[in-house]
């Protein structure tokens, strides 16, 4: 207990001496649990984006601190830390946070707190019209659905598709975006069931999906119950239906599952497919990560990179950091980041592009029809 | 729009799914209706008992490279020593003071295992690669029209009720399980009796747990998804299941783990997905607002 006391002691001397004039930019997202690794993919993106930015010299002379804040993707845990972060003076912008339904509970607290922020991967429509301080450089579900929608009927010709969704404000606001546009372009939706995220049982609702008879399944939900889904419907004899699902399938977990072989994704960001200001960054994270970067550490790697230009600009104020994040507001004034050019509309939302990619022997490839 | 012969065959399906989930419910819930039966405690630590076995089954065969049998016996046999050993730390020493206070150790003892696991395997779902798989599971064992059935689903259903009966003789016909429903009655005379009260017990957790473990491997094996949290949902599921048959009978477990299973996958599968855990945990308030004492558990006099 002594010795515990005498480190806290030293702990808090030191850490005190160090950061006494750095810059705290917090990353929001889950480190742990079983989303841990998109937040890998977070962590590592914003880590490598810090790290370049101190070796040019810091923000204004001011070195850069990546702080990791875990809320495991669970909307309590994600209000608590964003409460923390709310009153830490020291902060004074936020990257984060992943999941929707975080980013919505903790959406009211940076509201209050008049504390911008800025989701590298929070894909549900409702987000930024509620606050003004909330910007994100990742596309809406709605452009995602309508993608999706429009890919699935015109490169893959599906004609009647079945949505398995996850009750969570992500997968349901996706499932209703895709529903809308199948609509105007005559697609068949033949039924829609749902799942909780607890549950790894899922027969039940893949025995009414088989009796359908569907081209194609929807699963507009996250990566660990999505691989549980596809092995599941492979079991009950569904052989020949396909799946299709948007970037919260896009996970080194699906890939490890043979039964997935054939799936397609929508994804914000493509290694290869990524215009020529990628080429620098895709390179110096497989060099310190060894693996290619996906879309959470190129969004991610973004998010701070206009966090830290923003704080350059106008200082640590937040006011003047939310202000100066709404006046990205037309092309020439974007942000020309690793994954596109990001600008941000009256909501603090923008518009960017989306790509798709599929498990083919074993291993994620771009597909090869993308819808441009 | 759908033919009989189809909504027939959508019937029978998910009736063996409803019968499947019914039947890993009941093989955990047999550990916490045997504790219960013998200390009247909730040994709320039982689902982590079960996936302890879970994890420690796919630790055998994908580290260890132990073949999946002999892993799961091994697993079985850890799980019993686990349940020993739980019992001897957390509640043995709690054998006389108010339930309540066991209670909160059987809670507290679920926190610390959960967390263990945590440390020792990470919170990543785990899942046996397909070669490490014993290919007979994977294929079908019937297939009539749309209706299939996989060995897995076979093996488990077998096991379980398989380990039922033998629970069933060694209860009714060995002279432990005359031991065993003594204590049951009566702690303190049964001591007077003779019997090595703390024997009985150590004795019950060692076989509840051992079911436990076994429902663990199983289950892993079935839905391919380990992770640490998965014996806090089963747990109350099973424990649902057990209150449902009847806590402290041991048909009644089976009992209640094939009701809530089959209506799970029915209120999923006809009235609305959304809400299965609802409609499910709905049937069990309604069975035992009628019948407070469970399907068929007896009904018990207050000692006066």
């Amino acid at each position: 207990m002594k010795r515990l006391c005498c480190f806290l002691f030293a702990w808090i001397l030191l850490t005190g001496v160090v950061w006494a004039d750095s810059i705290k930019i917090p990353i929001a997202a889950p480190f742990t649990g079983p989303l841990a690794s998109f937040g890998e993919g977070m962590k590592n993106g914003a880590l490598l984006k810090g790290e370049e930015i101190n070796a040019a010299g810091g923000i204004n002379g001011k070195k850069v601190e990546i702080v990791l804040e875990d809320e495991l993707c669970d909307p309590k845990e994600a209000a608590t830390v964003a409460t923390k972060l709310a009153n830490d003076p020291k902060v004074s912008v936020v990257v984060g946070h992943l999941c929707s339904s975080s980013t919505l509970a903790a959406l009211p607290v940076y509201r209050g707190a008049k504390l911008p922020a800025i989701s590298p991967a929070s894909t549900n429509v409702s987000i930024g019209r509620m606050s003004p301080y909330y910007f994100r450089n990742v596309y809406r579900d709605d452009f995602q659905g309508l993608f999706l929608a429009k890919y699935v009927k015109t490169v893959k010709g599906y004609k009647k598709v079945a949505i398995f969704y996850e009750v969570n404000d992500y997968s349901m606001g996706l499932m209703l975006a895709f529903m809308k546009e199948a609509k105007k372009l005559g697609i068949n939706v033949m039924g829609t069931e749902a799942y909780t995220a607890d549950t790894t049982d899922f027969k039940p609702q893949l025995t009414k999906f088989k009796m359908m008879k569907p081209d194609a399944i929807f699963i507009p939900g996250y990566a660990p119950q999505g691989t549980l889904i596809i092995s599941q419907a492979r079991s009950l004899g569904m052989k020949n239906v396909a799946f299709f699902g948007a970037d919260g399938l896009d996970d080194d977990l699906m890939v490890k599952n043979p039964d997935t072989e054939g799936l397609f994704v929508t994804t914000p960001f493509l290694p290869d497919k990524a215009g020529p200001q990628a080429a620098g960054f895709v390179k110096a994270y497989r060099k310190k990560f060894g693996k290619d970067p996906n879309w959470f550490a190129a969004n991610t790697y973004d998010a701070v990179g206009i966090g830290a230009q923003a704080i350059k600009a106008v200082g640590q104020n937040r006011e003047k950091i939310r202000d100066y994040l709404a006046s990205i507001d037309s092309k020439d004034k974007a942000y020309d980041g690793v994954a596109g050019k990001t600008y941000f509309d009256k909501n603090g939302d923008c518009l960017k592009e989306a790509f798709v990619k599929k498990i083919k022997n074993g291993k994620w490839v771009s597909a090869e029809k993308q819808l441009q | 729009m759908e033919s009989l012969l189809d909504q027939s065959s959508l019937f029978l399906q998910q009736l063996v799914n409803g019968i499947t989930l019914g039947g890993v419910y009941a093989l955990i819930a047999v550990g916490y209706t045997m504790v219960y039966g013998v200390i009247q405690l909730i040994n709320f630590a039982h689902g982590e008992i079960y996936m302890l076995g879970a994890f420690l089954a796919y630790t055998m065969v994908t580290v260890l490279g132990i073949p999946f049998f002999a892993a799961f016996i091994l697993t079985i046999l850890i799980c019993a020593c686990f349940g020993i050993i739980l019992d001897f730390v957390a509640y043995r020493p709690l054998r006389n003071a108010p339930r309540l206070a066991a209670l909160i150790t059987a809670i507290g003892m679920s926190i610390f295992l959960q967390n263990l696991a945590l440390m020792i395997w990470g919170s990543q779902i785990k899942s046996y690669p397909r070669d490490m798989f014993p290919a007979i599971f994977l294929k079908p064992a019937l297939s009539i029209g749309e209706v299939s059935m996989t060995w897995m689903q076979v093996f488990m259903l077998s096991i379980t009720v398989l380990f039922m009966v033998i629970l069933h003789l060694i209860i009714h016909k060995t002279k432990i399980g005359t031991a065993m429903r003594a204590v049951s009655q009566d702690k303190t005379t049964s001591a007077l009796m003779g019997i090595g009260v703390n024997r009985v017990i150590s004795f019950t957790f060692a076989i509840g747990s051992a079911m436990g473990g076994m429902a663990g491997v199983l289950v892993g094996l079935y839905y391919n998804a380990i992770f640490p949290t998965m014996g806090y949902i089963a747990g109350i599921k099973a424990f649902a299941a057990a209150v449902l048959g009847g806590i402290g009978s041991v048909p009644g477990a089976m009992l209640g783990g094939g009701v809530l299973g089959i209506a799970e996958v029915m209120g999923a599968g006809y009235i609305s997905s959304e809400y299965r855990d609802g409609i499910s945990y709905a049937v069990m308030i309604a069975v035992i607002l009628f019948k407070p004492s469970g399907l068929i558990g007896r009904q018990i006099g207050e000692k006066v």
